[in-house]
């Protein structure tokens, strides 16, 4: 089994929402001497980065596959880590979570499940998250972004939002230490919004989340 | 004189009238209206059927909405925790489906028209149709089984339970969802609603695959809609875009009636439906929240200057923020009256 069999068979079996088909690939490849490192650095990592520029080339591509892309590169990579030599080098952290008074939790679930095949470490922080909560929680696990997810308008510009974080991370000096991605249909509807609410980023859907929120911890990085 | 009734039934039958239908759904804005909170709003149906006449009266729209709130259906269904909020709609605080075995506890009320859990929908739907019924369309929303157990579970454990499995247990709870919807769009027809808006996700191309649509999502709509029929059925994919799926719900549905996104291209929506219906092109209403009045004015043209040519066209909003300035509202309404505007003879 060469590594661009292994390849295009995984990128297709995660583009057609099979994870069963998904996983027994790896696993076989594993099997026959593909090492776990080339698995997420070569297969895994490639496929969300193929599904990001589909979605960013606006190829037939739905919310399903978002979904399916994010567990799957979520739970192959979470079963190659134990088996890598040396463990891999930690890109960042960021803490995310649904803002106060939302519960919606799919866009965070989706965001977070890509963030770790990117090796991020992504700590979930829930939803109806306060805004003190977020900032206390970035400070506390010492992230790099605070990635802010909202599905309704009220709780996209509301005063306990994305708002309050901002003026939060301002009081504390921490704007330069800690930037805001945020993401829900709000902003899709109007992509001026998170310029409004406060935010250094935004993203359309959880896959291109995964880039926007690893631009972002590169920018405090340097 | 003219009604907003007459206006839809000239532009389904693709006749002239004096314009277009306007539709509005302007739903938080009426807590202001009649003067209450909006917590104190959303629990009386005599004050969310008060504040729709009184708006509608004042801006001139077509529509009224017997809708209380979305997670209503949850509560009609166990949910006893409801979110609300000063400035936004209530939210389903507490999923009723925890586990598969609360899938299989899960009863649908045998008539739902009589349900304790529906009396709120019913009466501000019956004070609705004694004050404008036949003169001014009622619409009610009625969400899809296929996308009812989002509001049940929560998204993305729906998503795992639809894309993932176990597939026995997805479609025990799709018939459950299934049965509730045509109990539902019944007692809403029963109580004087004219306009059912059939409200599914899941059934655009944007959340699921197209193959995925016509071989899992097409069966369960067909058995949703089969025993009542499409009278008055308006396909709408809440905001997400459908005009891939167009000529497949005419075909498998016969439904006749679409609500656009707001992200659709229009004349591709119209061009899709090909004279066998109704489109209504739907405004990016959250812009609105920041738009000037000239930028709200032109967008409204430019909307009904691509759907209005050859009729059976209507104008429609999608959410109305609250934060929407009540003069935006306005000059939008009024943008769309005028342009609206048909001359005699033109369908």
């Amino acid at each position: 089994m060469t590594l661009g069999t292994v390849i295009n068979d995984y990128r297709q079996a995660v583009f057609d929402t099979d994870r069963d088909r998904a996983l027994s690939i790896v696993r076989d490849a594993v099997e026959s001497g593909v090492s776990p490192e080339d698995i997420v650095f070569k297969v895994v990592i490639p496929v969300v980065e193929a599904m990001m520029k589909a979605i960013a080339e606006d190829y037939d591509n739905n919310l399903a596959q978002h979904f399916m892309t994010a567990q799957i590169s979520a739970q192959v990579t979470e079963e190659m880590l134990p088996l890598f030599a040396t463990p891999p080098a930690i890109v960042g952290r960021a803490v995310l979570g649904t803002t106060k008074g939302d519960l919606h939790s799919l866009g965070k679930r989706i965001v977070i499940g890509c963030l770790r095949s990117l090796m991020v470490d992504a700590i979930d922080l829930g939803v109806n998250v306060a805004a003190e909560t977020f900032v206390e929680q970035a400070v506390a696990h010492q992230a790099q972004v605070i990635g802010i997810s909202a599905m309704m308008m009220h709780t996209a510009q509301g005063a306990d939002g994305c708002l309050r974080v901002r003026a939060l991370l301002a009081e504390r000096g921490l704007e330069d230490k800690i930037r805001i991605a945020v993401g829900g249909a709000p902003f899709r509807f109007d992509p001026h919004l998170y310029r409004a609410v406060g935010a250094d980023a935004w993203a359309p859907d959880g896959i291109s989340a995964g880039r926007v929120i690893v631009d972002l911890i590169e920018q405090v990085r340097r | 004189m003219i009604t907003g009734m007459d206006r839809l039934a000239a532009a389904i039958a693709g006749r002239a009238a004096d314009r277009i239908p306007v539709f509005c759904n302007l739903l938080e804005q009426g807590a202001a209206e009649v003067g209450v909170s909006m917590r104190a709003f959303y629990q009386s149906p005599d004050l969310v059927a008060e504040a729709q006449l009184k708006m509608q009266a004042r801006y001139g729209h077509d529509n009224v909405w017997s809708l209380m709130y979305v997670g209503k259906e949850a509560e009609m269904l166990g949910c006893r925790d409801i979110l609300y909020a000063d400035d936004g709609p209530p939210n389903v605080a507490d999923f009723i489906l925890k586990s598969p075995d609360d899938i299989d506890r899960l009863t649908i009320p045998d008539d739902l028209f009589d349900h304790p859990g529906f009396a709120d929908s019913r009466r501000c739907t019956e004070i609705l149709r004694a004050e404008v019924g036949g003169k001014t369309p009622i619409c009610a929303y009625v969400t899809a089984s296929m996308s009812l157990p989002a509001l049940l579970m929560g998204m993305d454990k729906w998503l795992e339970l639809l894309l993932m499995g176990p597939f026995d247990l997805r479609d025990r709870l799709l018939a459950k969802c299934s049965d509730f919807f045509i109990r539902e769009i019944d007692a809403y027809r029963k109580a004087g609603a004219d306009i059912l808006v059939y409200s599914n996700p899941f059934g655009s191309t944007e959340l699921l695959p197209m193959a995925m649509i016509r071989d899992l999502a097409m069966p369960w709509m067909e058995r949703d809609l089969a025993p009542g029929g499409v009278d008055g059925v308006v396909y709408y994919c809440g905001s997400a875009r459908f005009n891939k799926v167009i000529d497949l719900v005419i075909e498998r549905l016969g439904i006749r009636a679409f609500y656009l996104s707001p992200l659709d291209d229009v004349a591709a929506g119209k061009k899709a439906v090909a004279g066998r219906g109704l489109t209504f092109g739907v405004i990016d209403d959250i812009k609105m929240v920041g738009w000037s009045g000239n930028e709200t004015r032109a967008e409204v043209r430019r909307l009904i200057k691509a759907g209005k040519p050859g009729g059976r066209f209507g104008f429609g909003t999608l959410l109305m923020p609250l934060a929407i300035p009540e003069r935006s509202i306005q000059i939008m309404l009024d943008a769309a009256l005028e342009a609206g505007a048909q001359d005699e003879g033109e369908p």
